[in-house]
């Protein structure tokens, strides 16, 4: 880039006498060539001289000086970069750099003008400037102009005239919603003379939902989102509710300062909602490393630097990372400040190891708008029953007190709940008792164990689903040293989750013990109740990560009463009534369980006497077997409701979030940036160089993200709006989307960013408007024509003497083409799918069992924002468009021009199939002539009408196609039989063939894949 | 010149007629490093013009192989001495067993070729080359893990996110090709227990994603949608691209966008490729004593004795960083039963690819790599019984072997302790490993840089030193 700089500065007729700008022009040579060694990090190097700070750049190091401001002649610097004795030249050889004649002569000339300072512009706020003046006054739209207008005139261009109306509403619809205008969009807008028709346009697709998706796919590469989670195994995750948060506040035009906050540290909100934690799956959507045999503490490291890193590109525009191992060589960031901001995103209560499969801790339970929805219809059911139950008191308290006197009277009656039980063994269980088919839960089912045992042994195993051996592999409740232990083991050592009750059993009498386990996978998922009291579990090991099935072969154990674990465990004493539950039972039910009355004699009590666990257990069997059968069917009906709720939650996908963990975590500085080398501790905080956290704000995470949205925060707005522009413009006013730092690019209008940046934070962060303005400018709305004289003073088109003209991202090359097809569903958000991808392309590079299986239907051509992603094998045609990789943060956007791309448009079966539609709408929609229909068909590609030339070569190529089907049904049929839909049979397949050929190329066109 | 990227001639005969030279000139520069690798690239005379690295994913066991410990026959069983092992960490696996009983290898060793190299008998067919390889005994790395480990080979990093070694080749150097990527990547799949492989083990990382490696497959399309349509011919697709190119064309002339003109360089470039991309995995040319040479394997595509056939005429067309993955080297258990598969499959096609470069002249500038992640540790991860043992990752040494390129051949490099559990002599990393292939290459590691994110990365990281004993 500096090479181009300097191409446009050897431009200017005079330059030699240019006044040198030590930011614009001076730090990045010493930035890039010195800093080095002769940077932030030189003294903890021992090297005297810095040269990032003007003290010390300037000061007399034992009678010479690097810089004597005004000689040139006389500044070391310069000698020692001019010199021609090759051991003294700077830089050395060995360090790579090597300063070119042109910024040697810009050196020299900035000490001859006095050596000037400036503190690094981005690290100071911005200052709204005022408009430029300029010569052409008429050409202006908005105040984005002024400033685009007075660089051109300074270098002696001219603006471009304004694009075609066809060109600029497909300009305008694919940078706004993704997606190029349809024929009857373009013809709205052509129709539309009035002088706010483009605006009425450009608002029509701010407020498109659309938008939000648009929107969210850049936002989902930065906060490098996925649906597996990276590394070896690269199993499932389940993020897109995060993804779907993300589309939801964009189209809401959430504040963006609001979108900020909460991705950062929405849980720390007060009364955080659901939606707020959800946000926060931001800093969780890093890899996770599940691999056996890792150790964890190294990679609850690399989450937190993934954090910091992610943070600090996408909001401060900062490598933070770089100083993770040592102070950092170009910006003034110290290893310590890297740890101090690392402290606030290191108390996350997690673990370096993550599940296997699906979300690891912590996590929210996220229903979606749907559920949610269901779940308050069900609520609302199950009320109305309790209105039916409440309405028919009367009847039932007279049933009741009947019952009651013929309970008093009868038989022993027994109450147990009877709701998803899995088995039962009712009175005395020999000890050693096994049943194969009871119990077959594994580590993510929710399950419930009930049982009466008198112990006289203190390790012994209760019950359990567990292989025969010491250190067995399956869950279990025993009792350790006198203790009861629930435990659910895959590995013994490190895969296991192991509690035990802070207190003995006693031993040698009855007791009614219940443990329930809700398939969080972690300590905090066991309950254990002892006589219907739960009793208090400390945690002995929780790092339970895999299943027990294992690559799909299912883990075969039959449950055992007594029993398993080996032989040395082997309980000695009596049990009884022994229940299994494949859910959670309640306190309450617990706590009924464990009365041990039958209903007799507690009927035999008086009211008064009776516990409330014994008048539940009543109140539950009358309902169930005794009450008038108006009441016993509500309530049998809210049995059923009940159960439904329960199965209804259990489908909710669950989300990633942060959380604060309850004991303050420590955080160290790591020498050499190294998980097992911890130093001095650190306090969170925030670097030095940038301003202090806003007065009142907490030094913790919500603090942080207060501070990174603060009005003195110089950074976030303005990297943010750099950001935007560089979508909408192709490349950002500062190159280095991700680095603002001092080897970053000197904006090529600085004074533009610092407007965008003040108006965006004054203008209440409103993203939509910011966008608009961007989108409504003159400088957007010129032609992308490029004279040679143009081209070649500009290539990179940095000084926007022309509009935009860029090769869409990959994402839009696929959802243009299936637009253009009529194909693409205009469903928003659900879980990611699957669509057409070739045949073992996981196969032949994953382990044993992860599938892709192909969705079906609509869900193959829903907006690729929506596709499956795995980490390990990226989906290929994503990957063959330049699409970041989703493994770490990526904001910078890259494009390639290569032959697989080639291949992939013209024989990867979602386009093959796209034209194939486009060909049957061709026939359709666009009349009877050829020349209508290929005229129809250009326009779907490319959202204009050919010329009089192109119409010449696409007639000429729908005849040979025509002659090329001829005669070959065979051919036809082979052609037009790719992809899942069928096509309409009435049309003549022969016609069809050829008609789809068209369509083919002109979804290949350098136009159909470009935004001009 | 790189034909993923538009070719410079073509570039000018597509725009003399309306770009001035001024405009010609910087375009040019712009993309200076795209048509043919970085000016100034090599930077100094190369041995050798291409690598062909064949990764044992999974990590071959150096004590079985190449590490030759006859002093541990009175160990077996014993605990390894703390002595050795000095508190050093273990992998979660193996970090709770109760005993570390050492485990020596059930195979026999012999002094092989002229050298007297020591090889395992499991490699009866590297041993006839023996004096055409380089034994590196001696090299460590610092993860513990297959990802992690495999990514720092491929990368000089362990976290993902980093270009590949076959990227930053092809990024300095170009390819030599007219119509093949100049990085191209082949998978099989091995007998024992296979690791995941990951696409990113052969992406560009932080470089253009052009210099990323390209994947020929066994099933479907040895490249990714190679193939036409069923129904589409050769001829219609001939007639395609000429009226596509007219297309493209007119829009050129119009807009002058020079991105134009590259787009149909690159499509008559995918047209190329769907003849020589066939042309080169089609082995039925390939004389009889070919397939003898590579071993009864060598006729099933996919394999890696196939793909050895392929490294060759990948070679042969002027691809400048070729790179197998054989995965099935993770013997936590069964060690014996195997590793004696993987060999079977691996052996003779490793040692027929150096015969086969050297008689076609090829082996003195083809780097030859051959190696896994991490080496194997010498107790037994498991029970150890008279004939079976296991072996848990160990990164603190192991082996690999080259050949060519400028590699002194007949070597055998560094030692390790009486235990192979630590390195007595010349350690070698990772990154030194990186720098003495690049140094073949004729590329100074410490020169082929890239700035992203304000740093100026290298494949070599901060580290690496050419190993010039290596080197003849």
């Amino acid at each position: 880039m500096m090479r181009l700089f300097l191409l446009l500065l050897l431009a200017i007729p005079g330059w030699a006498e240019r006044v040198v700008e030590f930011n614009r022009d001076v730090r990045p040579i010493l930035s890039d060539n010195c800093f080095g060694c002769h940077g932030p990090d030189a003294t903890a190097k021992k090297i005297p001289l810095r040269l990032d700070s003007e003290a010390a750049a300037k000061s007399d190091l034992g009678g010479r000086r690097a810089i004597v401001e005004g000689d040139a002649a006389s500044s070391v610097l310069i000698k020692r970069i001019t010199t021609e004795q090759k051991g003294l030249r700077m830089p050395p050889l060995a360090s790579g750099h090597t300063l070119t004649a042109e910024q040697i002569g810009t050196l020299k000339l900035w000490i001859g003008q006095g050596a000037k300072w400036q503190k690094h512009w981005a690290f100071l706020a911005p200052v709204k400037p005022a408009l430029p003046k300029v010569k052409d006054a008429k050409w202006p739209v908005n105040a984005l102009d002024y400033f685009i207008l007075d660089r051109l005139e300074r270098e002696g261009l001219r603006p471009s005239p304004e694009a075609s109306k066809e060109t600029l509403i497909r300009r305008v619809s694919i940078d706004l919603t993704g997606l190029p205008a349809t024929p009857a969009e373009v013809d709205a807008f052509l129709n539309d003379n009035s002088a706010e028709a483009y605006e009425r346009v450009v608002d029509r697709l701010l407020a498109s939902s659309r938008y939000g998706e648009r929107m969210a796919i850049r936002w989902l590469d930065g906060a490098r989102y996925a649906d597996t989670n990276g590394y070896q195994f690269d199993g499932e995750r389940t993020m897109w509710r995060w993804r779907d948060w993300v589309i939801q506040a964009f189209n809401s035009n959430m504040r963006f300062d609001r979108f900020t906050l909460e991705q950062i540290a929405g849980d720390m909100l007060p009364g955080a909602t659901m939606y707020q934690k959800i946000a926060t799956g931001f800093n969780r959507n890093h890899r996770g490393n599940t691999e056996d045999g890792i150790i964890p503490e190294e990679y609850a490291v690399e989450y937190v630097v993934d954090r910091l890193e992610t943070t600090s590109a996408m909001f401060m525009g900062m490598t933070l990372g770089c100083a993770r191992c040592h102070n950092h060589k170009y910006d003034p960031i110290t290893q310590k400040e890297f740890y101090q901001v690392f402290a606030y995103f290191n108390n996350v209560p997690e673990s370096g190891r993550a599940m296997k499969y699906g979300n690891s801790p912590p996590l929210v339970a996220a229903p979606t708008p749907d559920q949610q929805a269901a779940l308050a219809a069900l609520d609302a059911k199950i009320a109305a029953e309790d209105a039916v139950i409440a309405r028919h008191s009367k009847e039932a308290h007279k049933a009741r007190v009947a019952w009651e006197a013929k309970l008093r009277s009868g038989e022993t009656v027994n109450w147990a709940p009877e709701v998803m039980l899995d088995a039962s063994f009712p009175g005395d269980v020999p000890v050693g008792t096994e049943k194969a088919d009871a119990a077959q839960f594994d580590i993510e089912d929710r399950f419930s164990f009930s049982g009466w045992f008198l112990a006289d042994c203190s390790d012994c195993s209760l019950l359990s689903r567990m292989s025969e051996s010491a250190k067995a592999k399956g869950f279990g409740l025993h009792l350790v040293g006198g203790k009861l232990a629930p435990q659910v083991i895959n590995v013994w050592e490190t895969d296991a989750t192991k509690t035990e009750a802070e207190t003995p059993l006693e031993l040698n009498r009855w007791h009614h013990i219940a443990w329930t386990y809700d398939g969080s996978k972690m300590a905090v998922g066991h309950t254990l109740y002892v006589d219907g009291k739960p009793v208090a579990l400390k945690t002995g090991q929780d790092n339970l990560y895999r299943p027990f099935r294992n690559a799909g072969a299912v883990y075969k154990q039959p449950f055992r009463v007594g029993a398993g674990a080996g032989k040395d465990m082997r309980f000695r004493g009596q049990i009884k009534d022994v229940r299994s539950y494949s859910r959670v039972l309640t306190a309450e039910e617990v706590e009924s369980l464990a009365v041990g009355l039958p209903l007799n004699r507690i009927a035999a009590k008086p009211e008064a006497q009776r516990t409330p666990a014994e008048r539940r257990q009543m109140d539950w069997y009358f309902l169930d077997h005794a009450a008038p059968e108006a009441t016993r069917k509500a309530w049998a009906r809210q049995v059923v409701l009940r159960q439904d709720r329960e199965r209804l939650e259990r489908t909710f996908p669950s989300s990633m979030v942060m959380a604060e963990s309850a004991a303050p975590k420590s955080t160290f500085l790591l020498a050499r940036g190294q998980y097992d080398k911890p130093g001095e501790k650190v306090e969170p905080g925030v670097p030095a160089s940038l301003p202090p956290l806003p007065s009142g704000a907490p030094n913790n995470r919500l603090g942080f993200g207060q501070w990174l949205v603060d009005a003195s925060n110089p950074l976030t707005a303005r990297v943010t709006m750099n950001r935007y522009w560089q979508g909408v413009f192709g490349v950002g006013l500062v190159k280095t989307v991700e680095d603002f730092g001092l080897q970053g690019e000197w904006p090529s209008h600085p004074e533009l960013l610092d407007w965008l940046a003040i108006e965006f934070r004054e203008g209440g962060w409103d993203l939509k408007a910011m966008l608009k303005q961007m989108v409504m400018s003159a400088a957007y709305r010129q032609s992308s024509k490029a004279s040679p004289e143009l081209l070649g003073r500009d290539p990179e088109n940095r000084l926007l003497a022309r509009g935009p003209r860029f090769r869409m991202p990959a994402e839009m090359v696929r959802d243009s083409a299936l637009h253009a097809a009529g194909l693409l569903t205009a469903r928003i958000g659900g879980p990611s799918v699957k669509p057409y991808q070739p045949e073992g392309l996981w196969k032949e590079l994953i382990m044993q069992d992860m599938e892709y299986v192909q969705s079906k239907g609509d869900d193959l051509y829903r907006r690729s924002l929506y596709t499956f992603w795995k980490r390990t094998v990226a989906p290929p045609m994503m990957a063959n468009f330049d699409s970041a990789l989703r493994e770490a943060c990526t904001v910078r956007e890259n494009r390639t021009n290569t032959p697989l791309q080639a291949l992939n448009l013209m024989n990867d079966v979602t386009f093959v199939e796209a034209a194939r539609f486009v060909g049957q709408r061709m026939m359709k929609e666009g009349g009877v002539e050829p020349e209508a229909r290929l005229r129809y068909g250009f326009r779907l590609a490319t959202g204009r009408a050919p010329s009089a030339k192109e119409a010449e070569v696409l007639r000429a190529n729908l005849q040979f196609h025509l002659d090329y089907f001829a005669g070959k049904p065979d051919r036809v049929t082979a052609y037009l039989k790719q992809g899942e839909t069928p096509s309409d049979g009435s049309l003549n397949p022969r016609e069809l063939a050829s008609y789809a050929s068209v369509a083919s190329l002109l979804l290949n066109l350098d136009e159909a894949i470009t935004k001009e | 010149m790189n034909p993923l990227e538009m070719t410079r001639r073509h570039f000018f005969s597509r725009t003399s007629k309306g770009i001035g030279v001024a405009a010609l000139s910087s375009l040019l520069n712009r993309d200076a490093q795209a048509s043919g690798g970085l000016p100034g690239l090599p930077h100094f005379a190369p041995k050798a013009k291409r690598v062909i690295y064949l990764f044992q994913h999974g990590a071959p066991s150096q004590l079985d192989l190449f590490d030759y410990k006859p002093g541990l026959t009175k160990a077996r069983g014993k605990d390894l001495p703390e002595s050795v092992r000095m508190g050093q960490r273990l992998t979660g696996m193996t970090a709770y067993q109760a005993t570390f009983p050492t485990a020596p290898s059930v195979f026999k060793f012999e002094p092989r070729g002229q050298s007297g190299m020591v090889l395992s008998e499991l490699l009866p067919h590297l041993s006839k080359v023996a004096d055409e390889i380089t034994l590196m005994r001696s090299l460590h790395t610092d993860a513990i893990n297959h990802d992690p480990a495999v990514t720092f080979f491929q990368t000089g990093f362990q976290l993902a996110g980093r270009p590949s070694i076959g990227s930053w080749i092809a990024y300095g150097l170009g390819t030599l090709s007219e119509d093949l990527p100049a990085f191209v990547v082949m998978v099989s799949q091995g007998k024992g227990n296979a690791q995941a492989l990951a696409d990113r083990q052969w992406s560009s990382g932080f470089l253009p994603s052009k210099y990323a490696g390209v994947k020929f497959r066994a099933g479907g399309d040895p490249v990714l949608y190679l193939s036409d349509p069923d129904g589409y011919e050769r001829a219609a697709r001939r007639r395609f691209l000429d009226d596509l190119g007219k297309l493209n064309d007119l829009k050129l002339a119009d807009q002058q966008d020079p991105e134009i003109s590259t787009r149909i360089a690159q499509y008559e470039m995918a047209f190329r490729m769907q003849a020589s991309v066939p042309e080169l995995t089609d082995l039925s040319k390939e004389p009889e004593r070919v397939f003898e040479m590579y071993g009864p394997d060598s006729r099933k595509p996919g394999s890696y004795a196939a793909n050895c056939i392929l490294a060759r005429r990948l070679a042969e067309r002027g691809v400048r960083f070729i790179q197998l993955f054989h995965r099935g080297w993770d013997q936590h258990n069964n060690l014996p039963r195997d590793i004696r598969l993987q060999c079977e499959q691996t052996d003779q096609p490793s040692a027929a690819l150096i015969q086969d470069l050297k008689q076609r002249g090829m082996l003195e500038d083809t780097v030859i790599v051959w190696g896994g992640e991490f080496g194997r540790t010498v107790y037994s991860q498991g029970t150890l019984t008279e004939d079976n043992y296991g072996r848990d990752h160990h990164p603190r040494c192991f082996a690999m072997w080259a050949a060519g390129g400028g590699f002194k051949p007949g070597t055998t490099y560094g030692e390790t302790d009486d235990f192979s559990y630590n390195i007595a002599r010349d350690p070698m990393d990772v990154h030194d490993l990186h720098a003495t292939v690049l140094h073949c290459l004729g590329v100074d590691h410490l020169r082929l840089t890239y700035k992203f994110q304000g740093r100026h990365y290298r494949l070599t990281d901060i580290q690496g030193r050419v190993i010039r004993d290596l080197l003849s």
